[in-house]
Order: structure tokens, then sequence, then C-alpha cells
């Protein structure tokens, strides 16, 4: 589904990502963990096609296509979500009308005419409740003015609308009470299936407990350092980063 | 009125201040006019004295004048029918009409109303003789020249209580080249009456010249007048428009401006409220693009206690577009209970395009509420990307944030017709394909 080689990214002068590998075959879900300012971000950032960033080596492959070589708008039509760490508040364009544009887009893409009001009105209600988000944030300006848990649950939502194949989640566990995490979580794995793989990228093992991985990485200054199942996840609970700092790369 | 002996600093008068060269300039074109048309024998006087505008003039500091100073020709065309045009630019707009062409009311594309207590004709054909229209207060060269030869244009009376049941739209057009086409309309409102007007300015694509159109409003107390006004030009013109509007006590008056399309525009909105318990609305957009050049003038003279004035403009500049915003907030020392907002919101679009924004407040009244806020800056790259990132194309991206832009000011034009037509157009000059119209409401 994706296959990252040696990718290298740089903002202004500065590499940020050193060389990464990661491949994801369809179904799988994959976690990322890592410290602060290893790259996770960025790594999310330059799949989703953000441009202030410069690729300058390697390759990313998507479904046979190059990655690279599409804009956002081409990525997310083509079934690439990112759900971002800091979601943007967008000031008088309404939440719903954000997503019909979405979805049209989307529905462009795919050579499908624009979706009948009443049709995408139904599809809002049967996704709003996967992720219980309240009825009156839809009619709100995008994210303005919502806590943080519920900005979070607005990209689960538009996730769900738009149903992508591969989708990274950036921290979307953070912010979250304890209920929140529980319904979020189940929202993502209501979505898992055979086609559509996770990257999520996370510090805590508990989102993991709920949206369970089948290989957890250590990101580290911007490459992959460690790479295992879901038990290196409580491994890394327990002792930190320092460790592998010491005996892996070292 | 102020009860202050001494002239306070916004009436203290400025020595003329004079550029020869520009003086001569249009000195020439006054003349030029004066041996072209009749004119009406007012304001001789006044510009004799005032300068001609150019740069060290404070208001017109950014205003270039360059582009005025062709010879005047006598129009070529005088009906919308010889001029290939639309008497109503607003499809499905059920309103009453005045149309003028190159200034000159053409009768046939008009529908006057036929109401009681409504008296609405143009200045040639009124009865009351031009020099009715009570002296100056603009201290403006082109306000002036505005006065000196504009013998045309629309002469409005609404008797008290009465209430119009339709808007009325004055359709300013033109066509051809080196106009000077003078307007003056003369609009008297008044107790609890109320209206809805609308001036909708447009023009052929090889227009040239002058377009000056001064509007005199007196609103009577408890009386309601929506404007809505749009400028929608073709052509190279230079668009001067001078608004004059004073208010008695508990009037309210709503004022949008809304710029779609000009080469060269400056519009000059000045609201003086005489009485207490005024409201006053003013909202503008502007979205030059090209080399298209908009000013915003506006002043709120509070006059009188407990009014309260509210005034929003937001600017869009594209390509090597320019704009001028200069928004004077007077609170005079017994305006007590003054309560004053403006805010002015500017996008600039590339680092080519230009704005000279300037609030100006003014106040010598102490218990008095009075805030503004004004802004510069560039698209939200990161709404933006946020938006790309679910699949929504650049253009539809850029357009939304527009529309988030001024949707505030869209909203509170009066008329929906006038509204759906003003984001019509606007799509089509920047080749929007949709606006996202709501879906609230399904
Ligand atoms: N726009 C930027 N300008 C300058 N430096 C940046 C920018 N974006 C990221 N960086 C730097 O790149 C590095 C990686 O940042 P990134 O956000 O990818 O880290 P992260 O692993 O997601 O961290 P966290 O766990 O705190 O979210 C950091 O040192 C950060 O300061
Ligand atoms: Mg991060």
């Amino acid at each position: 589904m994706v296959n990252i080689k040696e990718l290298q990214a740089s903002i202004g002068e500065t590499p940020i990502l050193k060389g990464l590998n990661l491949e994801i075959k369809p179904g799988e879900v994959h976690a990322i963990m890592g410290p602060n300012g290893s790259g996770k971000s960025t790594l999310a950032s330059v799949l989703a096609g953000r441009e202030d960033y410069e690729v300058t080596g390697g390759a990313v492959d998507f479904e046979g296509q190059d990655l690279l070589e599409m804009d956002a708008t081409e990525r997310a039509r083509s079934g690439l979500f990112l759900a971002f760490q800091y979601p943007v508040e967008i000031p008088g364009v309404s939440n719903i009308n954000f997503m019909r544009a979405a979805v049209n887009g989307k529905r462009e893409h795919d050579g499908l005419e624009p979706i009948k009001g009443k049709d995408f009105l139904n599809l809002v209600k049967e996704k709003a409740s996967l992720v219980e988000l309240d009825g009156r944030l839809r009619n709100r300006s995008v994210n303005e003015g919502f806590s943080g848990g519920e900005k979070k649950r607005n990209e689960i939502f538009q996730m769900a609308m738009l149903e992508p194949r591969f989708a990274v989640l950036d921290e979307t566990d953070s912010g979250l009470d304890i209920d929140a995490l529980r319904i979020v979580a189940n929202g993502v794995n209501a979505m898992r299936s055979p086609d559509r793989s996770f990257l999520v990228i996370t510090h805590y093992q508990r989102l993991l407990d709920y949206i369970v991985p089948d290989f957890v990485h250590v990101l580290v200054d911007g490459k992959i350092v460690l790479s295992g199942d879901k038990d290196l996840a409580l491994k890394l609970e327990e002792k930190g980063y320092d460790w592998i700092k010491e005996d892996v790369i070292a | 009125m102020t009860g202050t002996a001494e002239p306070i600093v916004m009436d203290l008068k400025r020595a003329p201040n004079v550029h020869a060269a520009t003086q001569a300039k249009g000195e020439a074109l006054r003349a030029a006019l004066a041996a072209q048309r009749t004119g009406t024998g007012l304001a001789a006087e006044q510009l004799d004295a005032l300068p001609v505008p150019h740069r060290r003039v404070e208001r017109w500091k950014h205003t270039p004048v360059a582009g005025f100073w062709s010879t005047p020709e006598a129009p070529s065309v005088q009906t919308i029918e010889a001029a290939g045009s639309e008497a109503c630019p607003v499809p499905g707009l059920h309103a009453y009409r005045m149309v003028f062409v190159n200034g000159t009311f053409d009768a046939k594309a008009s529908d006057l109303p036929v109401h009681n207590g409504v008296r609405c004709e143009p200045i040639s054909m009124s009865d009351a003789d031009a020099g009715s229209q009570g002296p100056l207060e603009s201290t403006d060269w082109f306000a002036a020249l505005n006065q000196a030869f504009a013998t045309e244009g629309m002469k409005l009376h609404v008797a008290k209580g009465v209430i119009l049941d339709r808007p009325l739209l004055v359709h300013h057009h033109t066509s051809g080249e080196n106009n000077a086409n003078f307007m003056r309309h003369d609009i008297h409102i008044e107790a609890n009456a109320q209206v809805e007007l609308i001036h909708w300015s447009t023009a052929s694509d090889s227009s040239t010249g002058m377009v000056n159109i001064m509007t005199h409003m007196s609103v009577e107390s408890g009386a309601v007048v929506a404007l809505d006004k749009v400028q929608d030009e073709a052509g190279s013109l230079q668009h001067l428009a001078f608004e004059q509007i004073n208010q008695a006590q508990s009037s309210q008056v709503r004022v949008h401006t809304g710029t779609i399309q000009g080469n060269w525009v400056r519009n000059d909105l000045n609201f003086r409220l005489n009485g207490e318990g005024c409201e006053t609305v003013l909202n503008g957009f502007f979205l030059p693009k090209g080399k298209e050049f908009v000013d915003n003038h506006t002043t709120v003279d509070h006059r009188a206690a407990h009014c309260n004035s509210s005034e929003q403009y937001q600017g869009i500049l594209y390509g090597t577009s320019s704009g001028v915003f200069n928004g004077k907030v007077f609170v005079r020392p017994h305006a007590q209970q003054t309560n004053a907002y403006q805010q002015n919101g500017n996008i600039l679009v590339t680092d080519k395009a230009t704005i000279n924004a300037k609030p100006e407040l003014e106040i010598y009244a102490d218990d008095v509420k009075c805030s503004h806020g004004c802004t510069i800056g560039q698209f939200d790259e990161e709404a933006l990307f946020y938006a790309r990132s679910r699949g929504i194309g650049e253009k539809e991206a850029k357009a939304m944030l527009v529309h988030a832009f001024i949707g505030d000011v869209l909203e509170g034009f009066a008329v929906a017709e006038v509204r759906m037509e003003v984001e019509h157009r606007l799509a089509i000059k920047h080749g929007w394909d949709t606006w996202n119209d709501t879906l609230e409401s399904a």
C-alpha cells in the first residue's frame, strides 16, 4: 500500500528526516513512537504534501503511484488522509460546507456526480454517530472554538466521511479524556479493513491497547531505529527511549 | 450643536496646499467643462478656493489623480438601449428603477415608484430648482466640481411614516470615451419612513473618463434606510462617489458598499449623527485585481449622545492592485455614551498588491466605548493546507476563505437578490466555480 524508501526531508536548511524506510501493507496498522522533535509530524506532513518541507531524497510509493509527484489535494483524493496533531481552525467556513466540498472533491476524482444534499446529510449523520460528534458542532465553523478533544473527534469524523485507503493519525489520542479515547479508538477500529491501512503516531501505549498495531516503530532523529510488534510499545512505556539511544544507535 | 465655542481639531481649516502642475490640469478640466456645458452656477467660489487634490493633500495621499485630466467629450449615447446594456443589472430583482446613462436620465428604461407619499423624479424634471440642494458640506475639490456640473440625478422624497413597498434601484451606466459624468442624488426621508435603496454602477468595456456621483441624504427621526451600493464597472474609469448622510434622532441607516470591479474607485462616505439614539452601519468589501485601485474613505461624526455606529471593511487584493482604507470616527464632546466600532481587515494575495489602511479616531467625550482594529495579512496558509489535505482544490479552498472573510459584509446587504448577484459577479471575475451555498437549511 505504502512504501517509503530512504526518505529525506528538510525544513529550510535543517534536515529532519534522514533516510527513513517503512513499508505498510494493506490492512496493516503501524504505530510510530519516538521522542519529541524526532520527526514524527514531519513524516506525516511530508506524506500529506505540505510544501513547507523539501524532500531532498528517497521515494514514496502509494498504491503503485509516485506519491511525491502529487499535490496535497490529489493525495487526499487518491485516498490518503492525515488526522492533524493540531487541527486548524477556519473561522467563517462551516464544518458541513467544508466536508461537502471535501466529499465532492473526492467524488469528482472518482468520476462521480456531486453528492445530493439529502444523501450528504444522511452520510454526515451516520459518520458523526460513529465518533459521537455533537450535532451542534457540524454547523459551527471548522474547529473554531472546539475543545481539544472535540477537534480530535472531528478529525476522525472527517476520516470516516472520506473513507481513505491510508490514514495517518498524528497524536489523535492527545487531549482526549478516557471516554473520548475509547470512542475515537472504536471509530478507528470500525474502519479497519483488509484494504485500509493506518499509521498511528502516539506517545502512549494506552491508545495501542485499543487500536492494536501489527507493528511498532521507534523514530529517533529522523530515522526508524527499531521495529517490533505491539510488545515493543509496552517496553517503551516502561523504559523510555534512553536505552534505545544507548544500545541500539550506539 | 457641539456646545464648544472653540472649533475642535477636526474642524480646523487647513491652509490650501497647492501643487502647481496638478492645479493647472484641474483648472483646465474645469474650464473645458464650463465651455461645453451649462452647469449649475454653484460652487464657483469653493472651486476657486479649494486645491485640486494631489499627494500632499492628506485625504489624497495614497490616491493618484493622474488619470483624470483628459479633455471630456460629449456622451456618445444617452439610453441603455443605445448602449446595448440591461436596464436592470440584477436578475429577478423586483424593484423600482431609475436608470442614468452617461449622466442622462433614461425614462424608457426606468420604472419610477408610484406610491403614496413618495416623490421620485430626475432632477431635470423636478420643479424644485437645483439651488435647493443646499450648501456644499464637503471640502473636496471633486465634490465641488460635482456641485458645479451635476445637473441630473435623482430627487427622492419619502413622506412621514411611509414604507416603500419595493427597493428603489438607481442604475448608473457609463459607455464611451472621455466621459465626465456628474450626477447628484438628493434624498429626503421624513420621520419614521422606511426605504431600501440600491445604487448599482456598470460600464462598458471600452469606457474611459470620470464618473462623479454625489448623494445627499437627510434621514429624519425614526426613519430607517438601507443603501446597497455596488460598483461593477468594466472599462477604465475613474469613479468618485461622495455620500453625505445626515441622521436625526433614533434614525437607522445601513450602507453596504461592494466594489466588484473598477479601474479606479474612490468612495467618500460621510455620516453625521445629529440626534440621539442613531444607529449607523457601514460595511464594505473590495476585491481588486490586475491594476485596479479602490479607495474607501469614511467618516462617522458622532455629534449627539447615545448613538451606535458599526463599521467593517474587508479587502482582498490580487495581482498588482492597490487599496486605501481611511476610517475616521469623531466623537464630539457631548456625544456621551457613544458606541463606535470599526474593523478593517485586508488580505494581500500577492506580494505586489498594496493597501494603505488608516483608522483615525478622535474622541472628545469621556463616557464612550470605541474600538477599532486593522489587520493586513496573507491567506491563511495553514487553513489552505488543511482544506487541501481533505481533497479540496486550491482554488476552491481559496474561494472558501474569501467567502469567510467577506461573509459578514455580504450577509449585511439589505436586498437578497443584490447579495446573490454580487456573489455571482465575484465568482465570474475571480473564476470560482462555486460558492459554497449553505446546507444548514437543507
Ligand atoms: N516549520 C518548522 N520550522 C522549523 N523547524 C521545524 C518546523 N517544523 C518542525 N521543525 C523541527 O523539526 C523537528 C521535528 O519536528 P516534528 O514536529 O516532526 O517532531 P515530532 O516528532 O512530531 O515531535 P512531537 O512528539 O513533539 O510532536 C523539530 O526539531 C522541530 O523543531
Ligand atoms: Mg508531532
